[in-house]
């Protein structure tokens, strides 16, 4: 017969001690609160700021005139993003290239201004370096500037022989976005928020894990405790909550540590990314209620390796199985899109994370859902029946 | 009262093939008694206990503590043990009053029944002056004082002891021998394994000496005396094993 309490016992000394343990503390709590925030947080203004700079910082572009073109050079000229200097020689501008007094140089070839003056297409080069960041950015803005210099041509031409505006766009193409920003944002975190929801999940129990039995064999605990009237069934669900628990807290810790500093950075940084991405805080709180099965399931996995182990160091070797079944799910689930086959509802990992995308993407299945729900608690379950027999052999619960 | 009949444990080893680590242990302990089992390392004397204590299950034979099976009714064998070897720890980041709270809870007290009992026992072993320190911060004394404790929170009339003394300094050696006389005193059955000649002598009214798994010998300390013509324990232990070593070859 079942005797709760007793689990609860075990349950509430297992949690009493594992809040005391600094190693779970700084890995559950303090980490994923403080270091994410702080790593995610330097990557935002880093890279906010390089984009500004990159977006307002003037280039120095050079500009080769094999024969005098000056509707297009003083069009360059008198540009103020860029800074123009003249070479008369191709290879003196590649050098400066490579010296990096200029980023990226226009080559006006022989007999561009007669072709563009004829109505044809004067021919030009661009001169960059692949291998320079800086270089790649005035390639991109030199390219603009000629589409605009084209544009600006073009009206010319279709001025001077009387045509419509509309002559040069024979289509007037108009897109419209379905999506309001919130769910465009809601997709972008979609894909990224499951892997980390169910890393967190799986990894953040490891520590306790592994303290709970392998420990405890190792301190000479286990002995103490097998020997008190808990059956081992009671010590196993106690055990196993608590662990339960634990990567719990630590989902819960990650999904803020990423979220809180995304909501900051991109109050600060609104200009540069709208407002294409946001979060529906309902969609969080069905994640963390569907991290549920998926870390009973984990959890289960790390206390059948904890209980199989001698001591600590022997689980921390059994542990790359483990990573496998977590990660290689994990990483699919990133990839894979949120319509997928029904098939995939009965991969262990997997299946939750595609949920949690459906949720993000408002694409929710019904049918998916209740057989991921259903399969995720069917894995745990055996998974947690292993643990438990585990537990009753006695050349594993006492081997040292 | 504890009764032994014929336990046997049998296990397998990749190496050593199925290895016979008890065979056919039988004895018996009466309340206010101290029963000693004698022997070597690896001689089977911790495998005897733990089966006693529903550690491990006997592959042949059966044994009852207190009136309960330990095949058929290990919760209760459990509950009417007190638990006490050297290899037993305690929770390191326990205080030892959470420790001896756990246990009490564990087998059932809850309560003023179990703060009355957990101030009697911190009072009883002096464990007042170090009873909010965690576990991993006590001396082995004070551990050991705890580990006490701990074994006797339900007040079990039955206590097994598996080389309690082992690793253990002269003083808290002396702590853990005068709690198993105190054990006997106050009419607890106890059984009690050790390789210490001495101890025997000292606390033992029926001893075993065990051998290869086999009880080789059984009897008061002056009947086993008399039986090998030896006042020393040790040579006694020795000349029992020997003809024993003798037979074999």
């Amino acid at each position: 017969m079942f005797n709760h309490s007793l689990s609860l016992v075990v349950f509430k000394k297992e949690i009493l001690e594992s809040i005391r343990d600094k190693r779970v503390i700084l890995g559950v709590i303090i980490s994923p609160l403080l270091v994410t925030p702080l790593l995610i947080g330097t990557i935002l203004f880093f890279a906010g700021k390089k984009e500004m700079e990159k977006r307002q910082a003037v280039v120095d572009i050079g500009i080769v005139e094999q024969q005098p073109f000056p509707e297009l050079s003083d069009w360059l000229d008198e540009n103020e993003t860029i800074d123009t200097s003249h070479f008369a020689t191709r290879e003196e501008a590649s050098q400066a290239i490579q010296d990096r007094t200029i980023r990226a140089a226009v080559v006006i070839s022989q007999g561009a201004q007669e072709q563009y003056r004829d109505n044809g297409s004067a021919a030009l080069e661009i001169l960059f370096n692949a291998s320079n960041e800086n270089s790649l950015n005035a390639l991109g803005r030199t390219r603009d500037l000629l589409r605009q210099f084209d544009k600006f041509a073009l009206k010319k031409r279709i001025q001077a022989v009387s045509l419509p505006e509309s002559f040069a766009s024979p289509t007037d193409i108009e897109t419209t976005n379905l999506a309001t920003s919130k769910s465009t944002g809601s997709l972008v975190l979609g894909m990224i928020l499951p892997y980390f929801i169910v890393i967190s999940a799986a990894f953040g129990g490891i520590q306790t894990a592994f303290d709970l039995c392998a420990g405890e064999k190792e301190r000479g605990t286990m002995e103490t405790l097998v020997v008190s009237p808990a059956s081992r069934d009671e010590i196993v669900r106690g055990k196993l909550l608590t662990i339960l628990l634990i990567s719990l807290i630590a989902s819960f810790c990650a999904i803020t540590g990423i979220l809180a500093p995304l909501a900051f950075g991109l109050e600060l940084f609104k200009d540069i990314v709208g407002d294409q991405i946001s979060f529906d805080f309902l969609s969080v709180f069905w994640m963390l209620l569907l991290v549920i099965p998926l870390a009973l399931f984990t959890s289960s996995l790390l206390l059948v390796i904890s209980s199989f182990a001698r001591n600590q160091k022997e689980a921390q070797t059994y542990i790359l199985p483990f990573i496998s079944i977590v990660i290689l799910p994990a990483i699919l689930s990133s990839v894979i899109g949120a319509e997928s086959s029904l098939y995939t509802a009965f991969v262990p990992v997997l299946n939750i994370s595609v949920t949690m995308k459906q949720i993000f993407g408002n694409l929710f299945e019904p049918l998916y859902f209740a057989i991921s729900l259903s399969t995720s608690l069917l894995y745990a379950f055996f998974a947690m029946r292993l643990a438990t027999a585990l537990f009753q052999r006695e050349q594993i619960l006492f081997r040292t | 009262m504890i009764a032994a009949e014929n336990l046997t444990k049998t296990f397998r080893d990749r190496k050593r093939g199925l290895v016979r680590a008890v065979s056919d242990v039988s004895f018996r302990c009466q309340p206010g008694e101290i029963f000693g089992l004698l022997g070597a390392n690896g001689a089977g004397k911790t495998t005897t206990l733990r089966m006693l204590a529903t550690l491990l299950e006997p592959t042949l034979g059966s044994a009852t503590i207190a009136g309960y099976d330990v095949k058929l009714q290990p919760q209760e064998v459990r509950r009417s043990i007190g638990f006490l070897s050297g290899s037993t720890s305690l929770y390191g980041r326990l205080t030892a009053k959470e420790m001896i709270r756990y246990f009490g809870q564990l087998n059932g007290i809850t309560g003023s029944k179990l703060q009355k009992r957990t101030d009697v026992l911190i009072e009883q072993l002096e464990i007042g002056e170090f009873q909010d320190g965690r576990c991993d911060k006590l001396s082995t004394g004070q551990k050991q004082r705890v580990s006490i404790a701990r074994s006797i929170v339900h007040s079990p009339p039955v206590m097994v002891f598996d080389e309690p003394t082992s690793g253990l300094d002269v003083m808290t050696s002396q702590t853990i021998m005068s709690f198993i006389e105190q054990c006997r005193n106050e009419g607890l059955t106890v059984v009690f394994s050790t390789h210490i000649m001495s101890e025997v002598e000292r606390l033992c009214d029926q001893v075993a000496i065990v051998h290869h798994g086999k009880i080789a010998a059984e009897g008061t300390v002056p009947e086993l005396q008399s039986q090998t013509r030896e006042s020393a324990m040790e040579k006694v232990f020795l000349k029992i094993v020997n003809e024993l070593e003798a037979e074999d070859v």
